[in-house]
């Protein structure tokens, strides 16, 4: 009789215990418990909720989604309850789930991303709070291409926050690696790379735009190998623990990015279109380790990736 | 009945044209067929195309769940080759029509193209069943008679059936509204699916003569459930999502 041993898939991720590294990406998921009918959402590492801001917000105008070759653009405008109304009947429903909560935050400015923050994370049953730091500031600019304002927005929210504080990254920036760098260094306790690609799409039938807004994000398999550099070349460069994120569908696209150097990984549009996906993700996932005789996830972070420059 | 979803694979039984450009594609759902509900939805797997497509229920007997599409992009062109094998679905979705109000009321349908297909769900629920003693009139516009589905089945059930055509070719020659306007003071309630124009027509008729009514309204969308927030209508001047909080809306709450 053969004995097989299952391999771990629990990893520690900045001082949080997870079942194992796979986290619903933001604005993928909802407020992370609608469909518990669906899935066991406790077999989840953890649930990274849509991002919530200081005040509701409605949303961008239709047309918001349109599908491309391999992946889906959004423009959908931060649509959310604000973050008074998130603390009551989501954040209850969410306390029953047993997985650890990260809520995605995000700002118009500095003050704004510290107000919120200072409300969520006194919330007992949050874990972490990621910053999304790719959504436009009140002057129209990408907080993360403004790096004498994202080192501010870390570094006033990280006085304020009882729990951990991942950065979000825009991949768009010319050197992810340095970005990464500037975060570390403003405090931020992880980093996840990356999010939707800045793209546009037009309809030849109709000569129209495919978004209200002209331009907005692009997301799913089409950007994998993408953000899978990203996460490399930024672990080359940091201390802090990476969280991947881009077109993840499978196990063995965990593995690549857990190679390249992530620690964990959300998977957003392959949920939205099978919210079963994440859970086949971890069979797979040990199925591949059971091939390669690894006995433990964590064995596989940055395996690939063995240059470290100086920090 | 309790509400129920599922993301299963589940076995395709046929897919056949049942005219030029449309098909009706059976597929073998064991006993979700049985959660359906006339107006309810499914995300159906496309092997290509990254996202799922949002088909409603055509009919749901037994074990066997029908749903009736037309032919017109990437993805339906794929669906349409596949005769056999098994599609991903993740369904039912949504809120479908109130049948509870047909009770003792005449009751109309609009529908526009293939909007058919969920009425036809519709209207084999009210036939069957004891509680919704009269018999419901169709009003059913399309471009061409070529165009026009399943209105025997309407007939099989006793209905009355109105049509039109914007060329002529069979019953009234121009739009279904033109016809509902002069005759829906004779209804109660009215139910209504079909492309955007079509509806934002029938939502002023009902409105303006004060019909009851519900409307089935269509938005890209991506995931179904709510989460990509992809579908988004204003209901009653708040901001709801076609997949979840539709895709029936009544239409006094409807601004289109």
């Amino acid at each position: 009789m053969v004995f097989c041993m299952k391999p771990s898939l629990a990893i520690d991720f900045m001082g949080i215990k997870l079942k194992n590294p796979v986290l619903t990406a933001s604005g993928t998921f909802g407020y992370g418990y609608e469909l518990a009918d669906l899935i066991p959402l406790n077999k989840l590492g953890a649930i990274v909720t849509k991002t919530i801001t200081l005040e509701p917000k409605s949303g961008n105008l239709q047309p918001r989604i349109a599908e491309v070759s391999s992946g889906l653009l959004n423009t959908i405008g931060l649509q959310n309850i604000g973050a008074k109304a998130f603390i009551k009947e989501p954040l209850e429903n969410l306390s029953k789930v047993g997985v650890p909560i990260i809520v995605s935050v995000a700002g118009s400015c500095v003050k704004e991303y510290v107000q919120t923050v200072e409300i969520l994370s006194a919330q007992d049953i949050i874990s972490a709070i990621e910053l999304n730091l790719s959504c436009p500031n009140l002057k129209k600019k990408i907080v993360c291409h403004d790096l004498p304002l994202t080192d501010e927005v870390i570094k006033s929210v990280k006085k304020v926050s009882k729990v951990p504080v991942i950065a979000k990254l825009s991949p768009l920036v010319t050197d992810i690696a340095e970005l990464a760098l500037c975060v570390q260094k403003a405090g931020a306790n992880g980093v996840t790379l990356a999010n939707t690609y800045p793209a546009m799409a037009i309809d030849v039938k109709t000569f129209k735009y495919k978004l209200s807004t002209v331009r907005g994000g692009v997301s799913g398999a089409c950007v994998k190998p993408m953000s899978v550099r990203c996460v490399y070349d930024a672990y080359q460069n940091i201390d802090i623990p990476i969280v991947g994120c881009g077109g993840i569908e499978t196990g063995e696209d965990v593995l690549e990015f857990m190679l390249a150097g992530a620690r964990v990984v959300s998977v957003g549009s392959a949920s939205l279109v099978s919210p079963t996906r994440l859970i086949g993700i971890m069979s797979e996932m040990e199925e591949i380790l059971n091939e390669r005789k690894i006995k433990d996830i964590k064995e596989v972070v940055g395996m690939l990736n063995t240059i470290k420059n100086a920090c | 009945m309790c509400l129920k979803r599922f993301d299963v694979t589940c076995q395709i039984i046929s897919n056949k044209e049942i005219c030029t450009n449309y098909f009706e594609l059976k597929i073998k759902a064991g006993s979700i067929a049985k959660y359906c509900l006339p107006g309810q939805f499914f995300m159906i797997g496309v092997p290509g195309v990254f996202l799922r497509r949002p088909i409603s229920v055509y009919d749901s007997k037994k074990s066997v769940l029908s749903f009736l599409y037309k032919v017109v992009g990437k993805g339906t062109v794929i669906l349409s080759k596949m005769c056999s094998g098994q599609l991903q679905i993740l369904g039912p979705l949504g809120k479908g029509y109130d049948l509870e109000i047909c009770k003792d009321l005449n009751y109309v349908v609009v529908a526009g193209g293939t909007g058919i297909a969920s009425l036809h769900f519709l209207a084999t629920k009210l036939g069957k069943n004891k509680p919704y003693k009269k018999k419901g009139t169709l009003y059913y516009g399309a471009r061409s008679k070529k165009d026009l589905l399943c209105l025997d089945k309407f007939k099989e059930i006793g209905w009355k059936v109105l049509v039109s055509t914007e060329d002529g070719s069979k019953g009234y020659e121009g739009y279904i509204t033109d016809i509902l306007e002069k005759k829906v003071k004779d209804s109660d309630v009215l139910f209504a699916c079909g492309p955007m124009p079509m509806l934002k027509k029938v939502v002023q008729i009902a409105k303006e003569k004060k019909v009851k009514g519900f409307a089935s309204l269509e938005e890209k969308m991506a995931c179904g459930v709510g989460n990509c927030q992809g579908c988004a209508v204003n209901i009653n001047g708040a901001i709801k999502m076609t997949c979840k909080d539709g895709p029936v809306f009544k239409i006094e709450e409807v601004n289109l």
